[in-house]
């Protein structure tokens, strides 16, 4: 009985707290359908009937089809990028002896510590000189070198959690470094690729920066570029903006919902296995 | 033996190839621009390329001449200070809660954690609107304690700004940092609170006795990210004030970014990024030291 008080207690609080916080996410969707007039109402006060139109006017209005495009290649592009090279990294610092070990992890690391943000100066003159201006597959590279390190060290705590003997055995038996690379870690270490992979996207479909700096052309606008363009020459229109909005933030946002409990798993246990 | 011994050489050799591919990487798309931008910090630039070499002179005019910068830095310390205490202390207080509930954690957990999925993009322009005078939720709630719904805008305001801009920072990213404790805490060996709690220590004394010491890794790790995560800020402040009132929210990498591509003042906004670069080093090196004996101590 004496418990109960402080049960109710601090799922009052948990309430009150989830509500502020979900309160500016589910503003946002409900602006998406409704008129500028009506987008200073509470979220749950959707007027009748909802102003759908909105999200077909930002589509064409904003060229969100090209945007999503262009982002959707990218982050295809950087997630496939990143998984190649972070599991044959991670398998690479599993295998190896200390000393090696700690001065490869000090160099894979670098990115952590030396961000895109102190470099964006020589990496844009660098890019300029490479044609490399107005290319995805030039941000998509720039992506890659920002989420290696993050990738590789949480890859690198799930192939160590792989039994050394197994992967001795099979190679024993025949078999290549890289069949067993694919037949027996990957299959093993499958969440975390699954939480890594998810991470990336999400992280690469947000950036801001790189595009920035390094798209300026229109054809090639991710969609974070696209959504900026539109609250400068759309900001009368906010119900548009909010529709524009809503179809930028809605991808990653279901990516999570579906793999909310693999992506959080992944995350966690790279950050505290160190 | 040799045999033997040579043999294990050439595997170790072939194993190391695998991580030679993200080391050439590394070393195209962040060793070599470390280097050349050694170089522009030293030159004068005509657009993006080298004119003269000028020694010094950027560091010092950055360091000893420029007001904005110094504010900049001011800002971005300040800033990666308030976030590591709050962004910390306020994700262990929601994990213990949310722990702490028999039913629906996964759905406190989303609801802390979704807005780390969003855009900073919408983010910022979202938090703009909340902070509009008048009709923004904020000023609205802000005139319950006395500020005035149709002035009050933190946005606008050198006073509020920055703390403006770290309110929506910490809403994003809050989620983080409680996921990562959340996971800690659900993982804790239950004998260890049995016991305490047979002792007689009451719950804040089990926090303090228990939790927080047994979460010390995940302090350090979540203490070391934050750093580096936000020393680095750049995009919710360019995007909710581009470093505006009359620079009050101006961090080094807004800096960086307006010297070098509205101003075209390339070699100096290099120089303040290689400024920012030995901060960064300093910084995490010192939290490191401080921290890392602690929580070595926890994991053995």
């Amino acid at each position: 009985m004496t418990r109960l008080p402080r049960l109710r207690w601090s799922t009052a609080l948990l309430s009150v707290l989830a509500a502020a916080w979900l309160y500016p996410v589910a503003w946002t969707l409900s602006n998406a359908i409704k008129s500028s007039a009506d987008i200073y109402r509470a979220p749950w006060d959707v007027p009748w009937p909802p102003a759908i139109g909105n999200i077909g006017e930002a589509w064409s209005r904003g060229q969100l089809g090209v945007a999503l495009a262009n982002s959707t290649f990218v982050t295809a592009m950087t997630v496939a990028g990143v998984l190649v090279l972070a599991v044959s990294g991670a398998y690479s610092l599993t295998r190896l002896r200390p000393p090696f070990r700690a001065a490869l992890l000090i160099l894979v690391l670098a990115p952590l510590i030396i961000p895109t943000e102190v470099l964006i100066v020589p990496l844009f003159s660098m890019f300029r000189a490479l044609g490399l201006i107005n290319s995805l597959p030039g941000l998509a590279l720039t992506n890659i070198v920002g989420s290696i390190s993050f990738a590789t060290v949480i890859l690198t705590g799930y192939f160590r959690t792989i039994p050394q003997d197994l992967i001795d055995a099979a190679r024993v038996d025949g078999a290549g470094r890289i069949e067993v690379l694919l037949r027996i870690v990957v299959p093993l270490a499958r969440p975390g690729i699954l939480a890594v992979a998810i991470l990336v996207a999400v992280l690469t479909w947000n950036d801001f920066a790189g595009p920035l700096v390094l798209i300026q052309k229109p054809d090639a606008f991710t969609v974070q570029l696209a959504l900026t363009r539109f609250s400068t020459l759309y900001a009368t229109d906010q119900g548009l903006t909010f529709a524009g909005m809503a179809i930028v933030i809605l991808p990653p946002f279901l990516l999570f919902l579906v793999f909310q409990r693999s992506f959080i798993q992944g995350l966690t246990a790279g950050v505290v296995r160190h | 033996m040799t045999a033997f011994l040579r043999r294990s050489h050439r595997e170790r050799g072939i194993d190391l190839l695998f991580v030679a591919p993200t080391l050439a990487l590394l070393a195209g798309f962040l060793f070599y621009p470390l280097l050349y931008g050694i170089v522009l910090s030293v030159h004068d630039t005509k657009g993006f390329d080298l004119t003269s070499f000028v020694g010094l002179d950027h560091y010092a005019h950055a360091i000893f001449g420029d007001a904005v910068f110094h504010q900049a830095l001011l800002n971005t310390v300040l800033f990666t200070a308030a976030a590591v205490v709050l962004q910390t202390g306020l994700g262990l207080i929601l994990a213990v809660l949310v722990a702490d509930v028999r039913r629906g954690r996964t759905f406190w957990r989303f609801a802390f954690f979704a807005p780390f999925v969003l855009a900073s993009v919408a983010v910022g322009a979202v938090w703009k609107f909340l902070y509009a005078p008048y009709f923004g939720v904020v000023p609205t709630v802000g005139s319950a304690f006395g500020f005035n719904t149709q002035t009050f805008a933190p946005l606008a305001d050198a006073h509020w700004a920055l703390w403006a801009i770290m309110a929506a920072f910490l809403w994003r990213f809050v989620g983080f940092s409680m996921v990562v404790y959340l996971a800690a805490i659900q993982a804790l060996p239950r004998e260890y609170y049995e016991h305490a709690h047979l002792e007689g220590a009451g719950r804040f004394q089990l926090f303090r006795r228990v939790t927080w010491p047994l979460l010390w890794p995940q302090t350090f790790v979540l203490v070391l990210l934050t750093t580096l995560g936000t020393l680095r800020i750049f995009d919710m402040v360019w995007l909710m004030t581009q470093g505006g009132p009359e620079h009050a929210t101006e961090t080094v990498a807004t800096d960086i970014y307006s010297t070098a591509f509205r101003f075209l003042q390339v070699g100096y906004a290099q120089a303040m990024a290689m400024i920012l670069l030995v901060v960064i080093l300093v910084l995490t090196l010192v939290e490191y030291r401080l921290l890392n004996r602690r929580a070595e101590a926890v994991s053995a």
